[in-house]
């Protein structure tokens, strides 16, 4: 695989991403397998997601403490922004990592496990479209669920904040709790950034599952490739709508 | 509900000591390596990931400045932004987003190919030929891919504060001389430790982790696929683990 120039890396997304959606339309939803779907994504990715922003919050909390005593002696004042820049930067960023790591890794084992077994092509061949099929159920469970484990980073970073220092430092942590400098620019970041990498990180991850040919060593590759692909994708889209988000609160 | 308990014990017990194994006998083999695997593995976890590395540094250090840089604007603090982006990145942002991103990589490739010589019954015919696989095999890639990510640790972190300053200068007009002014004013040597103490042990969690699953996998094209898949899973849940453990006595240790 020698295609590494960045636009030969997404071109490829996009056109199964147009590619898939021109299935779907075609063939129709199975929405019974979008709800399988949902329910496989969130029930193994929301404990990842709780326990790893619960630590992610704590950690924070002790490290701006470590930081902010020396300067303002009173940690609350950064509980607002605190949860702001949760809210907005690190939970999306975190759970679609961790969901591209969950999801991306079994989408491609499973995706590509099946084009390995000529699955891919059994389908085909009883006039199914693997799209339709395989991938565009996972597409929609993605973009619903990725919302969700986002909320759930939230509650999890922003209560653990709130515990340490409460229990931790002996402060005032109820700050971190308070969701007073969030704004509507902030909900609609969070929004995009959700489904951008909610739609992504499936699609990464099957065009590598269903491009895998040969043995085992094949399925090995696919999933390596996609998940890396569907993490740096998340890290691309999260840049340019941070940077995009910075832009427009600068200018009003 | 005891059958419930007693599974969850049996489970943590079996992976607590499945790594604990993986890691001992390398320590066991560190006199002795085999170097022509050592190299190969080299080559594979850290030269092969240097393009990835230089990617994920460039937008996370781009985006920890548009991150603070709102802030920044917002209390007045604009000269501060090299000391917030700087201290951000070294303790955690750094550290946590190339760790999970070298989970993915080094992680899902190790156990992939570990994996696949479970599956074809190679790693039995080691044995049937009386060579030990965690000689030849397993301890050069577990040292190897600790030494690769304390490296990309080290490019990462230099790249990424070369972007901050960029981005800076760019979005907020910075000049890079007082963003290299709070950023060497304030911080000092103990924060660059940090961050490396931190990679290092995010390396040697995804090494040991990722070997780990590989090597317990069953199956043919399917097993493979889980294996990789799950030692992905389980780098980034120990990842989480050791940084929520490790930052707290750091930053007893090394903050002035």
């Amino acid at each position: 695989m020698n295609n590494e120039s960045p636009l030969h890396i997404f071109g490829a997304q996009l056109v199964l991403l147009w590619r898939t959606i021109k299935a779907a339309r075609r063939e129709g939803i199975v929405w019974k397998e979008v709800l399988r779907h949902m329910a496989e994504l969130g029930t193994s990715s929301a404990a990842l997601i709780f326990m790893g922003l619960f630590f992610f919050g704590v950690v924070l909390v002790t490290i701006a403490w470590a930081q902010v005593r020396k300067y303002f002696g009173n940690i609350a004042v950064i509980g607002p922004p605190y949860f702001q820049l949760i809210l907005r930067e690190f939970s999306p960023i975190m759970a679609a990592i961790l969901a591209a790591s969950r999801q991306g890794a079994s989408t491609a084992a499973e995706i590509g496990a099946m084009s390995v077994n000529e699955q891919v092509e059994a389908l085909e061949l009883s006039a199914a479209d693997p799209l339709a099929e395989l991938v565009a159920p996972r597409l929609i469970a993605s973009i619903l669920v990725l919302p969700l484990l986002t909320t759930i980073g939230v509650i999890a970073a922003t209560t653990s904040a709130a515990a340490t220092v409460t229990f931790g430092f002996q402060n005032n942590g109820m700050a971190f709790l308070d969701p007073s400098l969030v704004t509507k620019a902030d909900l609609i970041s969070v929004l995009i950034k959700t489904v951008a990498c909610g739609a992504f990180i499936p699609i990464a991850a099957a065009l590598r599952g269903l491009r895998a040919k040969g043995g085992a060593a094949a399925v090995g590759e696919a999933v390596t490739v996609g998940v890396v692909e569907a993490c740096m994708g998340c890290l691309v889209i999260d840049f340019v709508i941070a940077a995009a988000y910075f832009v427009i609160a600068s200018r009003g | 509900m005891i059958r419930a308990v007693g599974r969850f014990v049996l489970w943590v017990v079996r992976i607590i000591g499945a790594n604990a194994l993986v890691l001992g006998r390398t320590l066991f083999y560190l006199p002795r390596l085999d170097p022509g695997e050592l190299g190969r593995a080299m080559v594979l976890f850290g030269y092969r990931s240097l393009p990835l590395t230089f990617g994920a540094a460039t937008v996370i250090g781009a985006t920890v400045v548009m991150q603070t840089g709102v802030y920044a604007t917002k209390f007045g603090a604009r000269l501060y932004t090299g000391w917030a982006a700087g201290f951000a990145l070294l303790w955690e942002i750094g550290p946590l987003l190339l760790g999970l991103v070298m989970g993915a990589r080094i992680g899902a490739r190790n156990a992939a190919e570990l994996a696949l010589l479970t599956v074809n019954g190679q790693i039995e015919g080691l044995r049937g030929i009386s060579l030990d696989p965690f000689r030849i095999l397993v301890a050069p890639r577990v040292v190897a891919s600790l030494v690769s990510v304390v490296m990309l640790a080290d490019i990462t972190f230099l790249v990424a504060i070369l972007w901050e300053c960029i981005a800076a200068y760019f979005s907020l007009g910075l000049p890079v001389r007082v963003f290299f002014g709070a950023f060497s004013d304030i911080l000092f040597w103990g924060d660059l430790l940090a961050g490396l103490i931190k990679c290092s042990a995010f390396g040697l969690a995804i090494a040991v982790v990722s070997t780990a699953a590989g090597l317990k996998a069953t199956g043919g094209a399917e097993g493979v696929g889980r294996a990789a898949a799950s030692a992905v899973v389980s780098s980034c849940a120990a990842i989480f683990m050791l940084d929520f453990l490790l930052t707290p006595w750091l930053a007893r240790v090394l903050v002035r």
